[in-house]
């Protein structure tokens, strides 16, 4: 099935899920070959338009496109009319008439590249909407597990941190079950909904979750910047309680637990200095494959077709019982 | 002079459908009964199958006037209220510059007055410009036929001002309307706090925010001896928060629900969808069937439509960005009978007293009824027939609602009031 956008992972098939992470097996591939171009995006533009600050992702994106041989566009937001009060549509609009083939997008605003997406006939991927989706973190997750765990079905992956303001987490823990993997949450109760899915267990006490006997262990980011009020007393106390100590490392090292994080890390917080040094920390996987993710996903869309319509499992319905 | 024949006769009192002639003369009802005789020079309507019932009144609408004026005017908006067998509104005054003072008031009333084919009511401002600090010119308001007092859009948050200005306005007979929610914990967001808050990642109101202000302000109302009227209510709790009080009978207090709250949940906004975005927020199922049975049950005494039209552009931003909201005038009515009356959840009578009667006793206004001897306002609604929401359809100058170009059953074919004749299909 062709797909004009990537929006979620929410609505990808099992399929083609499997197909990127094969189509990134084939990149990572030929990549080791000392091969660092293919021509399959030769003439098609990429526009990169990130509103919020982003290092990993947008880099990631950049040299994935320019590897598949597309031209890409940094949009500059800062000497855009956005400073002048312009809006997201008009600055959609605007670049739609320069003909451009794919936009990635990051926004603060949840679904904001879905918005962005009918509106215009260019692939539009989410590079991370707000506390939504974050698709090509998810896959490039799940491909750095899939790397250890060939077969991940039956695997434990605990995510510890700031569920409530993490889009990662959301895309993450969604992927991870499609593909058959138990996912639980860890952390403050101020920052686990309960209302979150039935399908992932909450724990908010280390001890317990640990005795949960994860595989992964996969530290978020405390987002500061998108705490409004206070959801726990103070960064020594999250550490204390969620962190990954020396002692907690320790621990972990002995169960031979692999440890991811999206990144940046917040060193002191959700975990101390020695995390970087130790040979089960897949940080740095993450960041490499997060390239040929990329060009996977690049090279799988198809732009200029209809939005992808998928069939929401809720929503609009008009049955007389209301 | 008028004789509708045969039309089954809707009142507050009864379920059952009272089937008989109806004869107007000169704006008033003048005979109820079975085989009138046809007055020479009366205008007869076969009305065989279709109700008749007192035209509706909204005590809860946006008209956006003055100062947003593209997204509706006075006369628009009373259009699309008798497009749904509407005769009477009142107004929210969180207008630019908002309803907080007699000068106001005048405008607005006196550019009703020659804009509309209905009464227009206003409310006032509790403070000045809904600031929540200084008390707006309450007396001058007064004068000029403002009972209801609300800063609608926001709770009017010190609770000091509020029982200051319900101590002081109480003695002029006039009421407090309550829009209910914490702003530090509803915040920007018209969204549950719950599974679709998650789902989309966006945070959410939870429905404490709402509950909260609604036991509040009825304190308050009890305190300073005050009527409040509590808005929108969207909660099972703050539902049963109202039963309770009321049960005590040492407070006046009355509450209203919108059809959007007793008709969707949160699941509605699906993919983003802003024609489901509102303040108070959709909520759960649960709560649907709570307020569903505090209607009937009368502990919320009216439905009102907290009709919020916004342009286009607006309702196309992101989910954050768009403003909270739907039309409601154009489509209560019909909505009302389509997922109700028909699947006999409730009999028109709870229709005619909740949508009809008790707004209208809120205000302090004579009831509408079919009956000999009161004035003509009335609607006569066709249940066999549908009705499209289509743009062309709708007079409101808005369309954000989940109805567009949706087909409900039921139609409103006429609507009367006095000697005129508003609508006829």
């Amino acid at each position: 099935m062709a797909r004009k956008d990537l929006l979620d992972i929410a609505s990808l098939h099992r399929e083609e899920i499997e197909l990127l992470l094969d189509q990134s097996t084939s990149f990572k591939k030929l990549f080791t070959r000392s091969v660092n171009k293919v021509p399959a995006l030769g003439g098609k533009s990429v526009l990169m338009l990130f509103y919020e600050a982003s290092t990993r992702t947008h880099s990631s994106f950049e040299v994935a496109a320019k590897r598949l041989s597309a031209d890409v566009t940094n949009f500059d937001i800062a000497h855009s009319s956005i400073t002048k009060g312009e809006s997201v549509r008009e600055t959609v609009e605007t670049l739609q008439a320069m003909r451009t083939d794919y936009i990635v997008v990051r926004h603060g605003r949840s679904g904001l590249p879905g918005l962005i997406a009918r509106q215009t006939k260019a692939s539009v991927i989410n590079a991370g909407d707000g506390a939504h989706e974050h698709p090509t973190q998810a896959l490039l997750d799940a491909f750095t597990i899939k790397e250890k765990f060939p077969d991940p079905r039956g695997k434990k992956v605990l995510i510890i941190g700031d569920i409530l303001h993490s889009r990662v987490a959301r895309s993450t823990s969604t992927l991870l079950q499609k593909l058959g993997v138990e996912v639980a949450y860890l952390g403050p109760g101020s920052l686990v909904p309960k209302y979150g899915p039935a399908t992932i267990r909450r724990f908010t006490d280390y001890q317990a979750a640990m005795a949960w006997s994860p595989d992964v262990v996969y530290l978020l980011r405390v987002q500061m910047e998108r705490q409004d009020v206070q959801f726990f007393p103070s960064l020594r106390e999250y550490h204390r309680l969620y962190g990954i100590t020396n002692d907690r490392l320790a621990e972990i090292q002995q169960r031979g637990l692999y440890i991811m994080h999206p990144g940046p890390v917040n060193r002191g917080v959700e975990l101390c200095d020695a995390v970087m040094d130790y040979e089960r920390s897949l940080i740095t996987n993450q960041v490499e494959n997060g390239i040929v993710i990329r060009m996977a996903v690049l090279d799988w869309l198809t732009p200029g077709g209809d939005a992808p319509r998928a069939e929401p499992t809720f929503g609009r319905s008009y049955e007389r019982s209301c | 002079m008028l004789l509708l024949q045969n039309a089954r006769i809707a009142s507050e009192n009864s379920p059952v459908l009272l089937e008989a002639d109806v004869l107007i003369v000169e704006g008033k009802i003048q005979d109820i009964g079975n085989n009138l005789a046809i007055p020479e020079g009366a205008r007869v309507i076969d009305a065989r199958g279709r109700i008749l019932m007192p035209a509706m009144f909204d005590a809860h609408v946006h008209f956006r006037a003055p100062g947003f004026e593209a997204k509706e005017t006075i006369t628009t908006g009373s259009e699309a209220a008798i497009n749904g067998g509407i005769t009477g509104v009142v107004m929210m005054p969180n207008t630019r510059p908002a309803i907080d003072s007699a000068m106001v008031v005048a405008t607005v009333l006196d550019n009703a007055k020659h804009r509309s084919r209905i009464p227009i009511y206003t409310s006032g401002c509790v403070t000045k410009d809904r600031q929540g600090k200084e008390l707006a010119e309450i007396d001058g308001m007064r004068e000029l036929g403002v009972k209801m007092l609300t800063d609608d859009g926001d709770t009017t948050n010190d609770p000091a001002v509020l029982l200051r200005a319900m101590q002081y306005a109480t003695e002029f007979g006039m009421f407090f309307a309550s829009h209910c929610e914490v702003p530090e914990l509803a915040g920007p967001r018209a969204l549950n706090e719950g599974v679709m808050s998650y789902r989309l990642g966006i945070k959410g109101s939870p429905a404490c925010a709402e509950e909260i202000i609604i036991d509040r302000d009825i304190r308050l109302a009890h305190a300073a001896g005050a009527h409040v009227h509590i808005q929108h209510v969207s909660s099972k709790l703050g539902m049963e928060t109202i039963r309770w009080w009321k049960s005590r009978g040492d407070v006046k207090v009355t509450a209203e629900v919108a059809p959007h709250h007793l008709l969707f949940t949160e699941e509605h906004i699906g993919n983003y969808d802003t024609n489901y975005k509102m303040n108070p927020p959709l909520r759960t199922q649960a709560d649907c069937d709570a307020l569903l049975e505090g209607l009937i049950e009368g502990v919320l005494d009216l439905i009102a439509t907290d009709h919020a039209p916004h342009t286009p552009y607006e309702k196309a931003q992101d989910f954050i960005s768009a403003p909270n909201g739907i039309t409601g005038l154009d489509t209560a009515l019909v909505s009302l009978y389509h997922y109700f009356v028909e699947p006999a959840k409730f009999g028109w009578d709870v229709v005619v007293k909740r949508y009809s009667a008790e707004p209208r006793r809120l205000m302090g206004l004579p009831v509408a009824a079919i009956e000999v001897g009161q004035k003509a306002e009335c609607l006569l609604f066709d249940t066999e027939a549908e009705t499209t929401f289509t743009r062309e359809f709708m007079k409101s100058k808005s369309h954000n609602t989940p109805f567009l170009d949706q087909t409900l059953k039921g139609r409103v074919d006429l609507v009367i009031l006095g000697t005129e004749i508003l609508l006829e299909r």
